[in-house]
């Protein structure tokens, strides 16, 4: 294995990108503000009603929060932690920073940075694909490559252009 | 707050549409006033016309009696000091996130080189930066209502007019939109200095607002001006809140 999958305090792991795919940065952040206006903690069934959300939707919410280290999960009960504290806190720009410093370790996200660094030009959406199969399998692959090219965009490290499909990469702005 | 002067005011102004040869009323002697650093919702029930009002107020439409002055003067859809934001997003889907956000300043002949520079500054306050080359298509729904907001600060406003801007968002996507508008509107570095925003949500209102609004149902007539004076953060969770929303309900109901 060429990356070891980062493991958060609950002993989960985001080693690809799959749970946070269909999931924006707006709503990780709607989730730990409604749990921090209910004091912090609350159950499943709680945030649901309060944010009037189901729970098939606001699974994968709580899922990707979970992984990025924002809440805790434990027999159902929802807890943010002092990273979420911090990114309520944050500007725009400090905000961005924290989320960046965990996508950066996320391996698949890693790879697709380190093969775009060695080839030195853009690399093709269908390079790309091709590399997220080879470690996911098919499957998931154009979810992997929507969520790269999200999670890529918003913490500034990659660029792309969906009329040419090519991923660039590029420098936060500071 | 609330310390400012009256930027906009709404002096008697009522709306009726001609219908079968008979007059239909939507809205009745309107009359209240907008300050500077204020942020003002309007509530009312469906159809009361908060968007007709809101129309009015940006120049698109015009009162059948009455007047609405900006800045002392009457209304004009051109006057870039006054903004507006929809709750469909209106952007252009063959547009980038960075060519909507600069319609506004090429139809002002404003210079490339402050377009670019403007438009970089704005994709930055609203949370946008990474995806200046986007189309609306890649965009979620709360993404494309931040470039909406993005495209309406690029003018520097000093009124930002917002109708439903989080109403076809879902909860925890609104929550988040909600807050980061407060922190554009406190900070005074940036625009807008005064936000005046329509909502069907006595809840979003109340959390928001300085002054509340509250209209009757068609034709809408102002019930009451309440001015919210809890301060912010505000926690819906806190006797004090829901008790202004109930007041605001049982006025509106
Ligand atoms: N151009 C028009 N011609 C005729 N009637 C109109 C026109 N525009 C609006 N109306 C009517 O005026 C009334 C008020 O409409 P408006 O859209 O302002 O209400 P609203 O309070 O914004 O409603 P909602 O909460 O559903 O958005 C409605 O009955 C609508 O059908
Ligand atoms: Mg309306």
């Amino acid at each position: 294995m060429p990356n070891s999958p980062q493991v958060n305090e609950g002993g989960k792991s985001l080693a690809d990108m799959h749970p946070i795919a269909k999931v924006s940065v707006g709503q990780i952040l709607g989730l730990v503000e409604a749990i921090d206006e209910v004091g912090g903690s609350a159950d499943v069934a709680t945030i649901s009603q309060e944010v009037e959300m189901d729970i098939d939707r606001l699974g994968p919410i709580i899922d990707a929060a979970e992984l990025l280290g924002f809440v805790k999960v434990s027999e159902g009960d929802l807890t943010i932690t002092d990273l979420s504290r911090k990114v309520l806190h944050a500007g725009v720009r400090e905000r961005k920073k924290i989320i960046r410093d965990i996508i950066d370790d996320v391996p698949i996200f890693k790879e697709v940075m380190a093969m775009a660094r060695a080839a030195g030009r853009p690399l093709s959406r269908d390079e790309v694909l091709g590399a997220i199969a080879a470690q996911v399998g098919t499957h998931n692959a154009a979810d992997l490559f929507n969520a790269l090219v999200y999670w890529g965009r918003y913490t500034e490290l990659v660029s792309y252009d969906s009329e040419s499909e090519e991923l660039t990469l590029r420098a936060p702005s500071p | 707050m609330t310390d400012g002067h009256p930027i906009l005011e709404i002096d008697h102004v009522s709306r009726s549409y001609a219908e079968n040869g008979k007059e239909f009323r939507v809205l009745e002697d309107i009359s209240f006033q907008v300050h500077d650093r204020d942020f003002t919702c309007i509530v009312g029930p469906s159809g009361c016309g908060k968007s007709t009002l809101l129309r009015e107020i940006v120049g698109l439409d015009r009162p059948t009696s009455g007047r609405i002055l900006f800045d002392g003067e009457p209304v004009r859809a051109e006057d870039t000091r006054v903004s507006m934001v929809f709750q469909s997003f209106a952007l252009f889907p063959w547009l980038t996130v960075t060519q909507n956000v600069q319609l506004g300043l090429e139809a002002h002949k404003v210079p490339e080189e402050e377009r670019q520079s403007k438009a970089k500054k704005y994709i930055e306050a609203v949370g946008l930066a990474g995806f200046e080359n986007a189309y609306p298509r890649e965009l979620s729904g709360g993404m494309k209502q931040r470039v909406g907001i993005a495209r309406a600060l690029v003018m520097d406003p000093l009124l930002l007019c917002m109708d439903e801007p989080f109403s076809a968002l879902d909860a925890l996507t609104a929550q988040n939109l909600r807050d980061e508008i407060l922190a554009l509107w406190t900070n005074p570095d940036l625009p807008p200095s005064a936000v005046l925003m329509v909502t069907h949500s006595i809840d979003e209102a109340v959390y928001l607002a300085d002054r509340v609004v509250a209209l009757s149902a068609r034709p809408g007539r102002i019930v009451k001006v309440e001015q919210i004076d809890l301060p912010r953060p505000r926690n819906r969770k806190e006797p004090e809140f829901y008790g202004w929303v109930d007041e605001i309900y049982s006025l509106i109901v």
